[in-house]
Order: C-alpha cells, then structure tokens, then sequence
C-alpha cells in the first residue's frame, strides 16, 4: 500500500499502461458529466482489448470504447448519450452479438459496488423484485429469504473491479483528491472505494499543504490512489461542474456521426487517433475559443 | 373559478394533467431525459402544491433552477437547493419510502403498467437493443406511486405483453404485485391521445379521459391491447390560462417539452 509520500503522478501514457487486457475497468461518468475521458482516449490509442467496462450510466466514453474493439462486456443500468439519444456503437455491438450488456437496477449494481467496497460477499436490496434483471445473472442477483423474517430478498453479489478511473478538480502528488462539490454520483463515491486500483485525473496538481488547508473537499485520500495525472479540460466533452460545461456542439456531432459504422470511424480517427497529445485534441475540437464558450456554462 | 385555457398544445395538456397528480406533502425526483414531469413538478410547484419537494436531477433537494434549458440531470437543475444529495443517501430515502413518487416511460407497456425499456427480441440477441431500464428498475419495485408518460401512443408502445420487464408494474395482474410485498405501482398512463388508469381489481389499464379531438376508436386503435371502457369517457380537463401562461412564460420558455416528440427512439 502506497506510503504518504510517495509520489505518484504521471503522463497519460504511462496511467494507461497499468490497465491491462481484459480488466474489469470502472469508469466514472454520468451522463453528460464527469468522466475522464482524455484517459479514456489514451487506452483507445493504445488499443486495449477484452475490457470489462462498469458504469452506474453509460455514456460517450464506453461507446467510444466499444467503436474502438477494446470492450467484450458491460456493466450498467443504461447506456446512452443522455438528451443526445441512443449509443450506437454500444447498440449495434449487442445487437450483432459482440459485447454483453449486464444489466442490473441501479440500487442492484451499487449494493454490488458496496459490498465489493466493504469486502462483503453480497448485499441485499429489494430493487428489481417483479422484474425479469434477476433471472439474467445467476451468477450475481439472486433472490433470497431473509434469515429472520422469511422476507424476499435480491442478494447482490461484490463486484471489485480490477480498475477505477476517474477526472476531478485536484489533488496532490501524493493522491489527495479533491471534488468541489465532494463526491455526489455514486461512481466517484463508490468506484475508488471497490477497486484494486485507483487512477485519477485532475485538472490541477496542487500543493500538500493546500489540501492540509481544505480537507472538507478531499473525497478520496492518497491510500487509496495509484496514479495522478495533471490534464486540464480532462472530461471534456463532459461537464466539470463547476468549472465548465458539457461541449454540446461534439456531443451532437458523435450523436450524429455515429449513426453509421463509417461515421463513428471517421469521428474517431478524427478526434481520438489524430491527435497524439491531449493539447492537440483541445485544439481539434475548437481550441480557445470553445473552452470559453463551456467555461462560461453557454 | 379559474379561467381555461381555449388555446393550448398536447405537450402543455400532458404537463397539466401531470401536474394535477402532484400534491403539496410529496416528495418528487426526476430522471434523465424528463422535460414533461420536471415542467409538471415546476408548475404544481407554482400551483396548487407550493409545498411540494423536488429534488431536481435527483441531486438538488428543493431547488430552484432556471427555465428548463436541456438535461434534466445537469447541475444546472440544481441552483439555489438547500443540499446537493449524495446518491447513496438518495437511495436509503428511495428504498425506505420517503421519496415516494417516480415518473417513468418506456419502449413498450402492457396492460398491467409493466414497462420494458431493455431490448425488443431476445435478451442475448435481441433485434433492438433499447438503452435499458436504469431507475425504472428499481422504483417499480420499491413501492412508488409511478406516473408512467408516453409521447407515441401506438401498438408499437402498448403492447400486451412487454417482451422484457425493466419496471414491475402490476405484474400478471390482480393480486400479483401485493403477493410479491410491492406496495403502490402505477396509478396513471398519460399520453398524447389521452389518460388512462388502472381498474382496482384486476389491474388491467382502462381508459380515463380523451384528449379533445381524439376518438375512443382512435385511442383502442392505437393500443395493442383490449383496453377496459368506463361507461362515461370525459374529455381529459383543460388547462387554466395561468397554467399555460406560467408554462410558456417562466417555465419552460424554450420549449423544451416539446423535445419529447421529436419522434426518437424511447429513452428512459
């Protein structure tokens, strides 16, 4: 386990080699916020395969992943590009058979996440009782009888993934990460708490003693993290609330793009493949001009 | 007695009837995708039911957002709230009951209020993969008072047999949802052609109230199921001036609700 000094930072390149072929990858994202996704682009680049993707929300990281061959399963309670509409890529996988979608309630997949967090065997929730999500995984949901009262049951079973990824506001060298507000959706909250492994990125790198000064934002501390890498504009096109908002305009041209096979490659090799490093990326997607306009929330 | 509305579009009469349902003590979060019910929680809100809690974009407890702008789960649902609400707070307040009433809508409905919003076929290969079921999977299992909305009421969508069950409604009907423990379960179908709720006894969905123009055949010919017919069919009631005025006015200026019939495939 990391001692407190050690320091962790590094390059995109080198946070994307400790996820391997065929890991079980949490990925933060809700919908059309808070994901890192320039790390995202990074595994693509290096052509990761066989990942396990689990989202609370699937969104446009996983469906670039999945248009990439880099995932054969999924995790999630939806996948979609929230207002945007369908994931195509994603739809068109399981469609054709090429990735399995594991679908649980949400309350399902979080008492899974827990129970990984707390190194439980399972949880239980009554979420799902009546619908046909228990029957599809055997092997994680199934129900129950209490053991006091005879009541039904879903015993959800600990899922710890291999790897959480993550973008937030800031953290030290060490990997005190700070959230502003600290941690609301469930994935930033529970995912570092599951899994083995912690990657986070941040917009800023800052000083020790400045996190000695605003511990009230720390949500996750530097025990638990592996690696930190400084990239601003780092979920972009998703939102950082507060700092800047969700690219709208990219958000409708994968939305668009991704309609046909042919589109969502062109997209891909436009604005993931192209571009080596993430300054070039900001640049291909509209440079100074469009971090104003999603800085000012418009 | 208020004054109605003569001039209005189906959108803000689905608002309306929504809004209706919402009473001053109850606890309201939205989900993604919403534009109708976060308008219809806003307007009760403005209304009748100033006591009403919503907890916008099922973060913002009692929030006070701008005009409807895109996203029903962007942070910018959640200015000048009294809390941001962690989600796994949100989920013992879920699952305990306190937060009481879900609004829903799906690819398919039967005739029992389950609501399928997985795949079209068969699990494994199925001919459409839909986004899935996400909070509709849990709420119609943890006792909600569900308020299910569609904006293509045809055969497509009201189907007699779901060909996957996201959201435990009334399940085989009757008694089936109580033998289970679930309590509550749909009480309402609002629609663009009209309301319809669920007989008490068996379950099975029957029409409530048509909206103006449209026909009791018209409604039967658009629904994939036999739906049971009172013996008196009132026009679905009118909007107020002032509820029409507040919704195009200060809530929903841009007109977002009328996203919703834009005619995409069903997103939850």
């Amino acid at each position: 386990m990391a001692t407190k000094k050690a320091d962790k930072v590094m390059t995109l390149t080198e946070a994307a080699s400790l996820v391997r072929d065929g890991d079980t990858v949490a990925l933060q994202g809700m919908g059309t916020q808070m994901s890192p996704l320039a790390l995202v682009r990074e595994l693509i680049r290096a052509g990761k395969r066989d990942l396990t993707i689990v989202m609370i929300v699937g969104g446009i990281g996983l469906d670039w992943l999945i248009a990439a061959g880099c995932v054969r399963r999924v995790i999630a309670i939806i996948v979609n590009l929230d207002e945007f509409g369908m994931a195509h890529a994603f739809r068109r996988a399981v469609e054709a058979g090429e990735v399995v979608m594991e679908e649980y309630s949400e309350h399902q997949l979080l008492s899974r996440l827990l129970a990984g967090a707390y190194g439980l065997p399972f949880l239980v929730t009554r979420s799902g009782l009546g619908t046909d999500l228990i029957a599809l995984h055997p092997e994680t949901t199934r129900i129950i009888a209490c053991p006091f009262t005879g009541q039904e049951v879903v015993a959800c079973r600990a899922l710890v993934p291999d790897v959480a990824i993550l973008h937030a506001h800031r953290a030290d060298r060490y990997g005190n990460v700070q959230f502003f507000p600290k941690p609301i959706w469930l994935d930033a909250d529970v995912f570092p708490r599951a899994a083995k492994k912690v990657i986070v990125t941040v917009e800023e790198i800052i000083e020790n003693e400045e996190i000695r000064r605003t511990p009230i934002h720390t949500g996750i501390p530097y025990f638990k993290v592996d690696a930190v890498v400084e990239v601003p504009y780092g979920a972009h096109p998703c939102s950082l609330y507060p700092f800047y908002a969700f690219d709208r305009a990219l958000f409708q041209e994968y939305a668009t793009a991704s309609r046909t096979v042919e589109g969502t490659r062109a997209f891909l090799d436009r604005y993931i493949y192209g571009p080596t490093t993430h300054a070039e990326y900001l640049q291909r997607v509209g440079g100074a001009e469009m971090l104003l306009r999603i800085r000012k929330w418009e | 007695m208020a004054e109605i509305a003569r001039d209005y579009t189906v959108d803000e009469l689905m608002v309306v009837t929504l809004a209706r349902q919402f009473r001053s003590e109850d606890i309201v979060l939205n989900g993604t995708v919403s534009f109708i019910p976060v308008a219809a929680i806003m307007l009760a809100r403005a209304t009748h039911a100033p006591g009403l809690t919503w907890v916008a974009g099922a973060v913002g407890v009692d929030a006070y957002p701008e005009p409807l702008s895109g996203n029903t789960l962007d942070p910018t649902m959640w200015r000048r709230c009294v809390m941001y609400l962690p989600q796994e707070h949100m989920w013992s307040y879920v699952h305990r009951g306190v937060l009481e009433t879900f609004c829903l809508r799906g690819a398919q409905i039967d005739k029992y209020g389950n609501v399928n919003n997985t795949v079209i076929g068969e699990y494994a290969r199925p001919r459409v993969r839909l986004p899935g079921s996400a909070g509709m999977g849990d709420m119609g299992s943890l006792d909600k008072r569900i308020f299910i909305w569609t904006t293509t009421h045809t055969p497509r969508t009201f189907v007699e047999r779901v060909d996957f069950r996201s959201c435990a409604g009334y399940l085989d009907g009757g008694d089936a949802r109580e033998r289970l423990g679930l309590k509550n379960g749909p009480q309402l179908v609002i629609t663009n052609l009209c309301v319809m709720d669920f007989e008490p006894e068996s379950k099975h969905m029957r029409l409530k109230s048509l909206h103006p123009g449209v026909t009791l055949e018209e409604v039967q010919a658009q629904t994939g199921f036999r739906l049971l017919i009172p013996k008196a069919i009132p026009p679905t009631e009118p909007p107020t001036v002032e509820e029409i005025r507040l919704l195009r006015e200060v809530i929903d200026p841009r007109g977002m609700r009328k996203l919703e019939f834009r005619g995409a495939p069903a997103r939850a």
